[in-house]
């Protein structure tokens, strides 16, 4: 079945951006959450729509093995498919499985330069070139304007979005903006912010920066039995 | 008799990397030590081939195909040797030489320094906590850099390497060694440098010996208190503190004392011997261990005392014209001609024959193997890493390592004759070694070799020619393809035979469709149109059907079929006329379903240096594979991946190409996916060429 035929819309894009990319190419977005709240799964969710759009997603994980990433992938395709009720899909999983590339790298490895280079090695064997870059488990210290300086040239380079995980603490007091305190320093470069976050009536997604639709939702509800947006 | 002093015993391995000199070393071993009485070389002019180099393949080919051991006396030592193969092919014959020896000589090109395999038998002796020290070899080429090679000794391979001597001259001007511990020049004089010549250093030279000697006393001194008061007193350093403390350091594995010369140029054997007996440890040195199989596999220690109950490990077999010789290496008590022993694994009391020490292949026979000694059993049924213990004893030794093979090939004898002799051949080679594996596909029907690379399996193909004269064919195994469906398609069969006398009456209709498990039957009958006696026999008819599908006669998967209507005689109708007419549905069903073939896809996963991740990538994406992703972690890299099974046939051959040796990989089922039109339209055609 052709990916036109299924399509599983951002769920982001209901708070109010005004496309499914949510972030143009170049573009930086953050998805923020204290520990255990979904912010893979909400990463992996954002990956899974484009990929079935038909963008090529590198997915950078700083904490986790490929196998663990790739199950991620592979347990919220099937959640989607079935909420679709389209019986199963396995000609699509298969063809939307070159669109995606996991890298896992240990977190102290990490840096633009090595990054660079791997992709550069991965454009010339012709294997793959991302649209959408996700960084998983990059910690939003003080030196992480300087990393995102430092990326911004490489995205321009390959046209290529990020989108970050940032991990938030509780009990921690927003920044001078009002954004969470690891946004201090690097609002400027953020085209979208999303917050995950636990109240009384569940787990919420709501946006913090970016998006000027109209048609907007304050928040998204998330389902805590399999970590799905709920449509 | 063995010669008894255990602390003058040295059981030594020489293991390195392809065409480091490790035969062409021990040729010079045996010389200088009296062993031989004159040097043949590897491959050499005269035909004749090095000792250790028995096999007529291995004098033909230049290369070391199976472990062969020796002994030689120096300086009051009884040193047993084992050469080792070098090829990642022959790796067992390494694994299971560093299982029983209890120091190794780790030998290095001064040109190619740690190389692939040098990676990988310094892990084996890793794993067998075997001391070693390095010799680097071949100091004679063009581009010959031993402290080079030194450094990689640290850096590559994690050592505390350090030199025991420096060159007098390199490359073609090496003409001698300055040892740094008696701080002397030596020399190698007379037609094959059998006279050691000791002069005092050249002046040349004297500051760079001094400097290296502070850098080997320092490493030293970490393993002497003595030592570090005698320098730090700056008293003079006795030799006999010095080698204490290397000796020391040795035996922990904390630091590597590297010699270097020329093999082939008779230059630095005689100091490298002197380093094995100084060095290197005797038996009583190092710790072995059984374990108690009467008290839960618990550890026992072992006491290296000829006297005492025998423990002894059966680390080798080979199938001669005499029967099996089985080579042992006694860890505790003694083997004497005549005992009566026990097999541990199988508990078979066996009664000892002759016994033999071995001088590659040749035979000495002896009366008894002492704690400490390798030799031989000759006509003992046994298996490899088999225990023989006293009677009353339950211990048994921990085996030897044994690898996965990487590569498989079908063979097929050319005859009847052949047939029989490959039987026989394979039962022989299997035997004898581990990694040599063989197994009848039940799918295809092939005869399946396995093993470490193509060589190993080239070799054992040639022995078979030559010593079973079993003339065989190779090629590639066939992969297992499957058949499936890919939409819903309906049947309404009639299987009618009513011609006269007993007929056959059946009717069956319903849908075929894909799903996910293999084979689903649901009946869906009502108002008995097809009685319920029958159903089972609709069932098997359509199950039978599976077996060879009809595109292209491979077993058929992942279909549902539904049975919701049909049709009975109350004469005619029966379980045979029902199965029949369900094969008749499923071949109708079949034909409108959209079937199409199905490969086995797997898992792969390459581990490798992370310089080599782009090449590794593009041969497997050149494979039609799908990366999933890669891991790095330090200097290494595991990619994982996809691939279709029939594009991984002689892929560790081009990994090993890639990657210069560095990479491995491992590979498993993962699933079936459909196979692109083209393979598909190629297996038609073949299909239909066989059919023709």
């Amino acid at each position: 079945m052709a990916n036109d035929d299924i399509r599983f819309d951002n769920p982001l894009k209901q708070l109010g951006f005004e496309h499914d990319d949510i972030i143009p190419p170049g573009g930086f977005g953050a998805v923020m959450a204290r520990a255990g709240l979904g912010k893979t799964s909400v990463m992996v969710q954002l990956a899974l729509s484009a990929m079935l759009r038909g963008k090529r997603v590198l997915h950078i994980s700083l904490d986790d093995p490929v196998k663990k990433i790739n199950l991620w992938y592979k347990e919220l395709f099937q959640l989607l498919v079935g909420r679709k009720n389209i019986g199963p899909q396995t000609g699509l999983w298969e063809s939307i499985l070159t669109k995606r590339f996991i890298m896992a790298l240990k977190s102290n490895d990490f840096n633009v330069s090595k990054l660079e280079k791997r992709l550069t090695d991965l454009a010339d064997q012709d294997i793959f070139s991302p649209d959408v870059i996700v960084i998983d488990g990059l910690l939003f210290d003080e030196s992480i304007r300087h990393t995102m300086l430092d990326l911004k040239p490489l995205a321009d380079g390959y046209a290529s979005c990020i989108w970050f995980t940032v991990h938030i603490h509780r009990h921690e007091p927003a920044g001078p903006d009002g954004l969470p305190v690891q946004l201090t320093g690097v609002h400027d470069l953020v085209d979208a912010a999303i917050l995950i976050h636990a109240e009384d009536k569940g787990i919420m997604v709501k946006k913090l920066k970016g998006g000027t639709a109209s048609n907007e939702r304050e928040s998204l509800m998330i389902d805590p039995s399999t970590m799905l947006i709920k449509a | 008799m063995m010669k008894y002093d255990l602390d003058r015993i040295r059981n030594i391995g020489i293991s390195a990397h392809i065409d480091s000199g490790k035969t062409t070393l021990t040729e010079r071993i045996l010389f200088f030590t009296k062993r031989i009485h004159a040097i043949h070389d590897v491959k050499g002019k005269d035909g004749i081939g090095a000792t250790m180099d028995s096999m007529e393949l291995e004098k033909e080919r230049g290369i070391t195909i199976a472990s062969a051991a020796t002994y030689c006396e120096w300086d009051g030592h009884h040193i047993n040797i084992i050469d080792t193969p070098g090829h990642v092919d022959f790796t067992i014959e390494v694994e299971r030489s560093l299982r029983v020896l209890d120091g190794a000589v780790l030998v290095l090109c001064s040109v190619g320094g740690v190389q692939s395999q040098s990676i990988t038998v310094d892990q084996q002796m890793k794993r067998y906590k075997v001391p070693c020290i390095a010799f680097i070899n071949k100091c004679d080429r063009n581009g010959a850099d031993p402290f080079r090679v030194i450094d990689q000794l640290n850096t590559k391979l994690g050592h505390n390497a350090v030199a025991m001597q420096i060159p007098i001259g390199l490359e073609a001007d090496l003409s001698g060694i300055v040892d740094l511990v008696s701080m002397k020049a030596l020399y190698f004089d007379g037609d094959n440098g059998e006279i050691v010549r000791v002069e005092a250093i050249p002046d040349h030279l004297v500051e760079e010996a001094e400097e290296k000697r502070e850098i080997l006393i320092d490493k030293a001194s970490l393993f002497s208190d003595e030592l570090t008061e005698a320098v730090l007193e700056e008293a003079e350093i006795p030799d006999r503190l010095l080698i204490e403390a290397l000796r020391k350091g040795t035996l922990k594995r904390e630091i590597t004392p590297t010699y270097m010369g020329s093999a082939y140029k008779n230059q630095g054997v005689q100091p490298l011997l002197d380093g094995v007996t100084r060095l290197l440890p005797c038996p009583s040195d190092i710790e072995n261990e059984a374990l108690d199989m009467d008290r839960n596999e618990s550890p026992v220690a072992l006491k290296s005392k000829k006297d005492g109950a025998l423990v002894a490990l059966a680390f080798k077999l080979e199938d001669g014209q005499y029967g099996q010789l089985t080579y042992i290496r006694v860890y505790q008590g003694s083997i004497t001609k005549g005992d009566a022993v026990i097999n541990v694994r199988n508990g078979k009391k066996i009664k000892i024959g002759r016994l033999a020490r071995m001088h590659a292949d040749q035979m000495e026979e002896i009366d008894s193997i002492c704690a400490g000694h390798i030799g031989a059993l000759f006509g003992v049924d046994c298996s490899s890493g088999d225990t023989f213990a006293s009677p009353g004893l339950n211990l048994s030794m921990t085996s030897m390592f044994v690898p996965d093979p990487v590569i498989s090939l079908s063979i097929k004898p050319q005859d009847n004759k052949a047939q029989i002799n490959m039987a026989k051949a394979l039962q022989r080679f299997t035997k004898e070694d581990p990694t040599f594996r063989t197994h009848v596909n039940e799918e295809t029907s092939e005869t399946i070799i396995e093993g470490m690379g193509e060589l190993h399996l080239e070799v054992y193909v040639e022995r078979m020619q030559r010593e079973y004269s079993a003339k065989v064919e190779t090629g590639q195994p066939e992969v297992a393809y499957r058949e499936t469906i890919t939409k819903k398609a309906e049947f309404n069969y009639t299987h009618k035979k009513q011609t006269g006398g007993a007929g056959q009456f059946g009717r069956v209709a319903g849908y075929m469709e894909p799903c996910d498990d293999h084979f689903i039957f649901e009946n869906k009958i009502t108002g008995g149109a097809i009685p319920t006696q029958y159903i089972s026999a609709c069932e098997k008819g359509f199950q039978g059907s599976l077996a060879k599908g009809p595109k292209m006669g491979y077993p058929v998967t992942g279909l549902r079929v539904v049975i919701n209507d049909g049709a009975s005689h109350s004469v005619d109708s029966s379980e045979m006329a029902f199965q029949a007419a369900s094969k008749g549905a499923f071949q109708e069903g079949y034909a409108k379903a959209g079937s199409v073939i199905n490969e086995p896809i797997m898992k792969v996963a390459v581990e490798t240096p992370v310089e080599f991740q782009g090449n590794v990538m593009g041969s497997l994406n050149q494979r039609r594979g799908i990366i999933i992703g890669s891991q790095e972690d330090g200097p290494i890299c595991v990619i994982e991946a996809q691939v279709p099974l029939a594009e991984m046939f002689g892929y560790s051959t081009v990994l090993r190409s890639l990657t210069k040796g560095t990479a491995q990989f491992t590979m498993e089922f993962a699933s079936y996916k459909q196979v692109p039109q083209s393979i598909s339209e190629e297996l038609m055609k073949k299909v239909r060429e066989k059919n023709a």
